[in-house]
């Protein structure tokens, strides 16, 4: 059997279901004349869980999960993994260094040019910093080293 | 009709304000460069910079948000004209003729024809709305739970209907959406909902993380910088102005693409995609030269172009008559409204009338706006275009971050963004759209609210929704599409959807 992407994607519908419903024991379903917390979302549960299956015995007509173009993946995995540093960082550290560090290393990571990268990363991660703080009166994080 | 029309003048003198006219230019400014800019959709540029208006009044707030939403569909012809790359979704089809014509020559005359067709559509749009807003508002006061259960019921098919993509999978979007719009106090007995001890899902999942990772983040780690290459063409000013043979061809494009894509905005789904891409078969199949579609037909950018400004005005009458949105653009909007205080719904132009007309009336100015920074202000966005991506997107990145921590200064919600865009990624790769989606985590405490209100007020009878005139009809309605929609799929009928869905794929 060739796997497509209706299979993949009906059986996480089934999964995800499934999982919800077991962690929505402890919710009151109720009864109709006073339905409880978790009426709701097991209702949707049930819905999801039939549409994964509808998913899974109609999936012949979907593309195989083969022919999915993953040529951006390395991009995406590079940005996720820098996103995800820039927001581990950002309590800590405050916005102007963990946002300047991730301007400055995806600008390196994208052109070369270290110090083109650096003033690139610090000076706009100042001036937005500027910017909200300033003239939009919403705070951004200091962090530790105060800035 | 005189009663409108005092109303209409009240909105004037709200939007012709000199600080609301600037929060209007802002947004249309914004809007044409978010449209502009590839990978920076309308909803991502909306929800970035929402923070920015928590310290306006919601009147000047929504008026520079929805001017971001219809600019962009302006905006977004500017890269299918010049570069064959659609800014914004709703401009894949510009892409077709509208570079063709540019090819030939003719850039100019096709950024005036679309710029022209967006401000008649985008006018048009805002006459009707005027006209038909306020008495839908009057007509909705008498929805009670039934009615909203079952209106939103009928939304989710609708959405199902006129998606482009399977309805089991469009309905399994929705309800992943609606699923998470139950996390948090449940407000009705006060259960916490799949919150794990983290104090910040207490109040529930926001819009904002979930919209700006699917749409802005997603967007991003689905387009590499070595992939968005183009060459732009660099029309000169004097080019601009179409020939007496292309306004002509343009007129009646322009006309029915106005009403085609203002019904089309009503209802739930991705309008102003799904309006020009009908608009644009439309033109085609009515076309004496059906042959030139392609290669540079005026009617190919006259119509989808008019088509979709018409439909992100139409998407506003759900929005302010029935405070239920039919996108996710009109959801982050309602949001904009709710963080202000004001609750959308039928009451808004009763209790808000300054907000409400003034908003209308700022749509009136600000498609003129549009229509002067769009023609004479080419030359600046084409440069703007020549910024390398590379730049360009660790820029957005930065501002998806800062954009949803600002709204609660909460870093779980940052985190949310990022999963969420990993996740929009991943649906990209499968073939399922996103906006449902949002759709379906807006709908949620609504839909919820409703439906248990419901069975209280009936005591447990679920006949309710089948006994009241209202919702009977509301259900017959979805029970038809369901049908319809059952019928095409066992003739396994070709149709405007599989054709949509045929470009989408394509782009």
């Amino acid at each position: 059997m060739i796997a497509r992407t209706d299979h993949v994607a009906g059986a996480a519908a089934i999964i995800l279901g499934l999982l919800v419903f077991a962690l929505s024991g402890d919710l009151p379903f109720g009864s109709l004349s006073f339905p409880g917390a978790g009426m709701w979302p097991k209702l949707i549960c049930v819905l999801m869980i039939a549409l994964g299956i509808l998913l899974l015995a109609r999936a012949g007509a979907s593309s195989p999960v083969a022919e999915i173009d993953w040529s951006n993946l390395r991009h995406a995995a590079i940005v996720t993994a820098a996103t995800a540093a820039a927001i581990a960082l950002y309590p800590t550290l405050g916005f102007i260094v963990s946002i300047g560090l991730l301007l400055a290393g995806l600008t390196l990571l994208e052109r070369g040019r270290p110090v083109f990268a650096a003033i690139y990363g610090i000076s706009i991660s100042v001036a937005v910093y500027a910017l909200f703080t300033v003239l939009l009166k919403s705070p951004l994080e200091r962090g530790l080293i105060g800035f | 009709m005189e009663g409108t029309i005092d109303s209409l003048l009240l909105g004037f003198s709200v939007a012709f304000r000199p600080d609301v006219l600037w929060y209007a230019f802002v947004g249309c400014l914004v809007g044409t460069l978010v449209g502009v800019l590839p990978g920076i959709g309308p909803l991502a540029g909306i929800s970035i910079l929402l923070p920015a208006t928590f310290g306006l009044d919601a009147t000047k707030a929504v008026i520079m948000l929805a001017g971001i939403y219809y600019g962009s569909q302006y905006g977004g012809s500017t890269t299918s004209i010049l570069m064959r790359i659609p800014g914004e979704a709703s401009s894949v089809m510009t892409c077709i003729d509208g570079y063709a014509m540019a090819q030939k020559g003719r850039a100019g005359a096709a950024l005036s024809i679309a710029a022209v067709g967006s401000w008649i559509a985008g006018t048009f749009g805002v006459v009707v709305l005027t006209l038909i807003a306020p008495p839908l508002a009057g007509f909705a006061l008498r929805f009670g739970p039934p009615e909203y259960t079952a209106l939103l019921v009928l939304g989710l098919i609708f959405l199902a209907y006129m998606s482009s993509t399977a309805l089991p999978r469009t309905l399994l979007m929705a309800a992943v959406g609606l699923l998470l719009g139950t996390v948090g106090i449940d407000n009705m007995t006060g259960h916490f909902r799949y919150a794990f001890d983290i104090p910040e899902l207490g109040d529930g999942i926001g819009i904002v993380p979930v919209a700006v990772g699917l749409f802005g983040l997603g967007e991003i780690l689905s387009t590499p910088s070595a992939t968005v290459i183009g060459k732009v063409i660099a029309p000169k000013l004097r080019e601009l102005l179409p020939n007496r043979t292309e306004w002509r061809q343009s007129a009646m494009p322009i006309a029915r693409g106005s009403v085609l894509g203002f019904l089309v905005g009503l209802t739930p789904g991705s309008a102003h995609i799904i309006s020009s891409f009908l608009s644009y078969a439309v033109e085609r199949r009515l076309s004496k030269h059906p042959e030139e579609f392609g290669h540079g037909a005026v009617a190919g950018v006259a119509g989808p172009e008019s088509a979709n400004n018409a439909a992100s005005t139409g998407a506003f009458v759900p929005m302010l008559a029935l405070g239920l949105p039919t996108g996710p653009v009109t959801a982050v909007l309602m949001a904009a409204l709710l963080i202000h205080g004001i609750p959308p719904g039928p009451a808004l132009v009763n209790d808000h009338p300054d907000l409400f007309w003034g908003f209308v009336a700022s749509m009136y100015v600000g498609n003129l706006m549009l229509l002067a920074l769009n023609l004479p202000l080419v030359g600046v966005f084409v440069n703007v275009l020549r910024i390398p991506y590379a730049y360009l997107y660790p820029l957005v990145i930065m501002f998806c971050i800062v954009g949803v921590y600002v709204v609660n200064s909460s870093i779980v919600d940052v985190w949310i963004m990022l999963a969420m865009g990993v996740l929009g990624y991943l649906l990209r790769k499968f073939g399922l759209d996103p906006a449902p989606l949002v759709l379906g985590l807006v709908i949620s405490p609504i839909f919820e609210m409703s439906l248990r209100q419901s069975l209280i007020m009936s005591n447990g009878n679920w006949t309710i929704f089948f006994t009241r005139p209202i919702a009977l009809v509301l259900m017959i309605i979805g029970a038809g599409l369901l049908v319809w929609s059952a019928l095409a799929f066992v003739r396994k009928r070709r149709d405007w959807r599989s054709q949509l869905a045929e470009v989408e794929a394509s782009e």
